[in-house]
């Protein structure tokens, strides 16, 4: 009898265990960094429909843009660990396990029509993952057609039968650091063999508003508009850069036009964080 | 004494069925051919905000599992508060992704899921069937062992 009390006690003893430890077998660990596999990583700039298409402003100008130049440079993507978020700050570099950096000083035209995106350049043979953070600066071009100038705009803008011929330059450097793509697709999910895309994004309606949303929405409260430039055009025409407008502005439209420097590029939607380099 | 054993266990054996009863019929009650049966889950909740603190209401959500980031594993759109609760598949562990995307802005977090977090659901919900039985055997093993020890006791 005691041999049957001892494994009824044993019996009871396994089922025990099993009851409370169900989950010991089967973790599944997911990591995508340390891969010696490679592909291609493309860095592309992006201006979105606003830029391609033309947009109607705030204040209810109609822009169309001819060309829209950025001249971009020191544009590295990395992995990181844990993914970077901007609330991280800038102190990301020990958290870096990748860096792929695109040589070179890149002026691109976001208004060009296969600029959907526009490529600014590939590096191959780089190791396969998640590039989760890009970083870039927007410098004066030393040649070409926007030399002297981190973005010019170049098109028209009209309401009410008024026509507006616009060149508008902007000549502060910014440095801009952003994380994974935000948007309708996934990218910088590079696998082996393969090829990703990581974007170098910038949203004009923070600079101009956007007549389609509320005039009480956060873009249009933060953003110039036309209005405030179309007041110092000449004859139709209107050529100014950014240190002109320091004298030619308010000052507070001097300040909302500075200030929008500092989130006019995105990545995709996500936001970045930005400093003047100057 | 040996009329006492069987009652003994007759009563044993009919415990027992009433126990096993119990235990493995569903919750739930048959009216008019419904049938409700509610479960308490580990559920996450999101709240999408913009920077102003305005509500992201219809907000356009998408996870990502851990093991399959280029394909959404759930779509779905945020409330009038700009809340969205959905249950992860916790039999995937690792870094979940949430996007919420409107009007132009968006943003993406991350979110652990462990496998612990699947036993918590387990020990909270509803017990499952494998554990039912264990119950059920262990209800079993007392029944025989009670006898056992009361025709001891008669002998």
């Amino acid at each position: 009898m005691k041999t049957v009390v001892l494994r009824g006690l044993l019996f009871l003893l396994l089922m025990v265990g099993l009851f409370l430890f169900p989950g010991c077998a089967g973790d599944q660990v997911v990591n995508d960094q340390g891969s010696t596999e490679t592909g291609s990583l493309l860095f592309t700039a992006n201006g979105e429909e606003f830029i391609r298409e033309g947009f109607i402003c705030k204040d209810g100008w109609e822009l169309s843009f001819d060309h829209a130049y950025v001249t971009l440079t020191s544009i590295s993507a990395f992995q990181t660990d844990p993914p970077f978020d901007t609330e991280m700050g800038w102190e990301f570099e020990n958290l870096v396990q990748v860096q792929v950096d695109l040589a070179g000083v890149h002026t691109v035209d976001l208004a060009a029509p296969d600029a959907d995106p526009a490529l600014v350049g590939e590096v191959a043979g780089v190791p396969a993952g998640r590039y989760n953070t890009l970083y870039w600066e927007l410098i004066l071009a030393p040649i070409g057609p926007a030399e002297g100038f981190v973005v010019l705009l170049v098109g028209t803008a009209e309401k009410d039968g008024e026509i507006i011929n616009f060149s508008v330059g902007l000549d502060r450097e910014v440095a801009i650091l952003g994380g994974e793509y935000v948007g309708d697709e996934r990218k910088g999910i590079l696998q082996a063999g393969g090829s990703a895309e990581v974007e170098m994004t910038f949203h004009f309606d923070h600079l101009f508003g956007d007549y389609d949303e509320d005039p009480a929405d956060e873009i249009n409260l933060e953003a110039l508009g036309f209005g405030p430039l179309a007041a110092l055009a000449v004859n139709g025409t209107l050529e100014v850069s950014l240190s002109d407008l320091e004298t030619m502005l308010s000052k507070d439209d001097f300040a909302l036009l500075v200030a929008v420097m500092t989130h006019l590029a995105h990545v995709g939607e996500g936001h970045t964080l930005a400093v003047f380099l100057d | 004494m040996n009329n006492l054993m069987h009652k003994n266990i007759l009563l044993n054996c009919i415990s027992m069925i009433c126990v096993l009863s119990m235990l493995l019929l569903p919750l739930s009650a048959i009216a008019h051919g419904v049938d409700i049966t509610a479960v308490p889950i580990n559920a996450v909740e999101i709240y999408a905000l913009f920077d102003s603190g305005q509500p992201m209401a219809g907000g356009q959500v998408t996870i990502y599992a851990p093991d399959e980031p280029l394909d959404p594993w759930l779509t779905g759109i945020c409330d009038e508060e700009g809340r969205f609760i959905f249950v992860p598949d916790y039999s995937r562990p690792g870094m979940w992704e949430i996007k919420v995307r409107l009007a132009g802005h968006g943003d993406l977090i991350r979110l652990e899921v462990t496998a612990a977090e699947e036993s918590v659901v387990s020990e909270a919900g509803r017990l499952s069937f494998l554990q039912k039985i264990i119950m059920a055997l262990v209800v079993v093993w007392g029944a025989v062992g009670t006898a056992l020890y009361f025709s001891r006791r008669d002998g």
